[in-house]
């Protein structure tokens, strides 16, 4: 067949290529990887803080608290996390060893993490109480505990009792002039809970921490404001292995700080496994029932093959287009005439005809549908004739025939459709971005306040906070760390996800083999 | 478990009792409506263009093994399909003619298929167990029938697997898959799947081509045993178990039956010269 091929040398030569270019695709794979996760664990090292001098381009001597991304080394050049002279919150500064003219180690630096999700570097001095008394820093630990007692009684009492009498309150009949005694109590009661707040929040804010900062001048960060402190530089290994756990799970479960570079990414986690259920939800039946239709009932002719043709192809669609249509015809066009059946209420704001969680899955779905419907087309093709006709022969009926015995037999491919469907949704970022995704949403999609699933809320993604944190970080370097550990994340959810796939493929085929 | 010499003795008593009854049987040609469970009049059927059967008129007698004998090709899996009505899965199928069953026409539009089917019970050549336990593989049918009493169903599905001598072997792992069962017991198992809905005839098709000698005796004698309580049609290539188990034979060539007789005279007084250059290795 090969006869343009001269001679087996020839051969040799195109296995070699062929070797070859797998190679480097490994390459470029696993230097992705490795690139990412790297990057990615920066967010949750605590590498030592040095005191480094250092000259800029002017020749300026400058002083500075620094954190080396992976550890000082004699020849670095990159950027380091640093507080300055000029801000004592911690910024990226580009630095190379030969400007620096002297560097030291400094174990009573302090890594502070405030509340609103910045940082810095300090040398804690002692604690200051109410009336001016210091305390020596071994106290701290005691401190602030008590700080986030006093916290938590607040929020104990924002969330039950005030929530309890705004509820009254709002009940109450606006447009009777006279106020009734239950609302006057109610009123009363509030006004004394505010008073209340108001106390423990003075109480709360009277500890303050004295620290020095690289210019040795003191200065005080209200207790309350801290969120935790850390001595890099004096950790062991397992307070190192602590510490980054620690990172992780407040990584997991915090809301994003500072304009989406600091904080945790919880939001954006939790709406991407929002949208993706409702997704598969919308996807895995109108993908399943179709391919069944095109496969089992469809007349075999010409309309059905164009029809198959064009199911492939729709896979090759680019997805922003897909966002182009959700957002002019399905925001827009269904979504306002629903408004306009049944939430004439609220118009002219729109309730559906606005991007929202939910057409933001309808569109995934309509994306993913050809992912779904090919491999489900797949698996019925490879029931065997025979069992079909075992199970007519029994009395069952086309349908019973389908439901008994040919989707069992197809569940291990339909399963790998659908999850490939998942992954597919889970990492794209571009429709979304027109369909309600955005960088910061107030609220979540599902939450505690009735009816629970809020459909027409906006919501955050994964992918998408990626999108933004790889513009900003151009503007703002600090927001890096941070967007290579959520790609780490997206990385690690489309992993486990395949995983998934395949066990539950590989169960599914030893049960019907 | 069967013992080879034992099987092969209890075959020898029935090929004996057979030979005794062989004057008991009556002329396929002069059964009364009593006597006949399906009635075949004219019946004709064509895959697209291609004419398979051709005018074939007979009647099967009632609780008998009729065995169907021919050349590969010739049409015996098709004849055997008319009875279920299962040809009709293939789309270019094109039938005329009438099959009586109980007096109902069964080629008739107002036929409910799958009762029809599941009344007439069917053993494809190849086991076809579904991949499911042994347990839902017998019981599959039942369901279908809406039977959801679970003491009602485990004894149906024993009283299958008894009748198709597979009890026995499959008692202790009735929810183990059955694809770890052997091509007989697998083949035994499709049997007790048909037998459980208590089918009043039963068309095997080659159901032993792909079994060893045992288990093809083990079949052999359940199937003289299932004759007490079902009609039997079985297609085979082997001469020797058509005389062997089945009252009687039809030869057919080219979608034509040519000759149809008890099996003592077809195979030892055959009547037309293409069944005896057949069944004498002569043709083809
Ligand atoms: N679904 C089908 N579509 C088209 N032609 C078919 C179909 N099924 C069977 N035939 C044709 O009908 C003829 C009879 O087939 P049939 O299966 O009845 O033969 P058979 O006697 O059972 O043969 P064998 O002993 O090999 O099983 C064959 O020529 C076959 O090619
Ligand atoms: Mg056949």
């Amino acid at each position: 067949m090969f006869k343009w091929l001269p001679a087996s040398k020839n051969h040799s030569f195109i296995v070699n290529l062929c070797a070859f270019c797998t190679t480097l695709l490994l390459l470029v794979l696993l230097s992705l990887l490795a690139f990412v996760f790297t990057k990615g664990s920066g967010y949750f090292l605590s590498p030592p803080v040095y005191q480094v001098s250092y000259k800029d381009d002017n020749g300026k001597q400058h002083i500075v608290f620094a954190q080396f991304p992976s550890g000082y080394s004699e020849n670095f050049s990159g950027r380091v996390t640093a507080s300055t002279e000029n801000t004592i919150y911690q910024a990226q500064l580009p630095l190379h060893s030969r400007q620096i003219s002297n560097i030291e180690k400094r174990s009573d630096v302090a890594n502070i993490s405030l509340i609103d999700g910045r940082k810095l570097f300090a040398v804690p001095q002692h604690i200051r109480s109410s009336k001016d008394l210091k305390v020596s820093l071994s106290e701290l630990d005691k401190y602030l505990n008590i700080i986030d007692d006093i916290r938590e009684e607040i929020d104990e009492i924002k969330q039950n009792e005030l929530t309890e009498i705004d509820k009254i309150l709002a009940s109450v009949d606006k447009s009777s002039p006279s106020i009734n005694p239950i609302q006057q109590s109610a009123l009363l009661k509030y006004q004394s809970l505010q008073k209340t707040i108001a106390e423990l929040e003075n109480k709360r804010d009277t500890f303050s921490l004295n620290m020095a900062d690289v210019k040795g001048e003191s200065i005080a960060i209200v207790l309350a404001d801290i969120h935790s402190i850390s001595f890099p530089s004096n950790m062991t290994w397992i307070g190192k292995i602590k510490h980054a756990f620690n990172l992780l799970w407040l990584f997991l479960s915090e809301n994003p700080k500072q304009s989406n570079t600091a904080g945790g990414i919880f939001p954006a986690l939790f709406g991407t496994v929002v949208m993706v259920l409702l997704m598969t939800l919308i996807v895995a039946p109108f993908g399943v029932l179709s391919a069944v239709y095109i496969h089992e009932y469809a007349p075999n002719n010409l309309l059905v093959t164009a029809m198959r043709v064009c199911i492939s192809n729709m896979a090759a669609v680019p997805a922003i287009v897909y966002g182009v249509f959700g957002l002019g015809f399905l925001v827009y066009v269904v979504g306002g005439n629903i408004d306009a059946l049944f939430f004439s209420d609220a118009l002219p704001a729109p309730t559906m005809g606005a991007p929202s969680i939910f057409w933001a899955s309808v569109t995934m779905a309509l994306l993913t549908l050809p992912v779904v419907i090919v491999a489900t087309d797949e698996g019925l093709n490879r029931v065997p004739q025979g069992l079909r006709k075992g199970s007519y022969a029994l009395g069952a009926t086309k349908s019973e025939t389908i439901w008994y015995t040919v989707l069992p037999i197809a569940s291990p491919s339909i399963i790998t459709g659908i999850i490939l469907a998942i992954a597919r949704a889970a990492g794209e970022v571009a429709p979304l971005m027109l369909l309600g995704a955005v960088r910061f949403a107030p609220q979540l999609p599902v939450d505690s306040e009735f009816p629970f699933v809020h459909l027409e809320r906006q919501f955050m993604h994964l992918g998408v906070f990626i999108y933004d944190g790889a513009f900003s970080t151009q503007i703002n370097p600090q927001g890096a760390s941070m967007m290579f550990a959520t790609c780490s994340l997206l990385l690690l959810v489309v992993l486990f996800l395949n995983i998934v796939a395949v066990t539950l493929r590989a169960r599914l085929r030893e049960r019907y083999q | 478990m069967h013992d080879f010499e034992n099987v092969t003795n209890n075959i020898g008593d029935i090929t004996f009792m057979l030979k005794l009854f062989n004057y008991d049987k009556p002329n396929v040609y002069q059964l009364s409506d009593e006597q006949t469970a399906i009635k075949v009049n004219n019946l004709n059927l064509s895959f697209g263009e291609k004419p398979v059967l051709r005018d074939i008129n007979l009647r099967i007698p009632k609780h008998q093994i009729t065995a169907f004998i021919g050349q590969s090709g010739c049409g015996k899996s098709t004849l055997l399909g008319c009875f279920n009505r299962m040809n009709e899965l293939a789309t270019d199928c094109k039938v005329s003619g009438e099959v009586f069953i109980n007096k109902r026409n069964i080629n008739s539009k107002k036929e409910n298929v799958s009762r029809l089917r599941a009344s007439v019970g069917m053993v494809f050549q190849k086991p076809n167990p579904f991949p499911m336990n042994i347990y839902d593989n017998v019981s599959y049918g039942l369901r279908l029938q809406g039977l959801k009493e679970r003491r009602k169903m485990d004894d149906a599905v024993e009283r299958a697997l008894v009748d198709a001598a597979l009890w026995e072997e499959v008692k202790d792992r009735l929810f183990e898959p059955a694809s770890i069962l052997s091509g007989g017991q697998q083949q035994r198992l499709v049997i007790a799947r048909a037998l459980a809905l208590e089918p009043e005839i039963l068309l095997l098709d080659e159901p032993t081509s792909a079994l060893d000698p045992l288990t093809t005796l083990i079949i052999e004698e359940l199937m003289v045993e299932l004759k007490k309580r079902c009609t039997v049609i079985i297609v085979t290539h082997n001469m020797q178990q058509a005389s062997r188990v089945s009252d009687y034979t039809a030869f057919m060539h080219q979608g034509e039956v040519v000759e149809f007789s008890d099996s003592d005279t077809l195979f030892t007084m055959p009547q037309k010269k293409k069944t005896e250059d057949y069944i004498t290795g002569r043709y083809g």
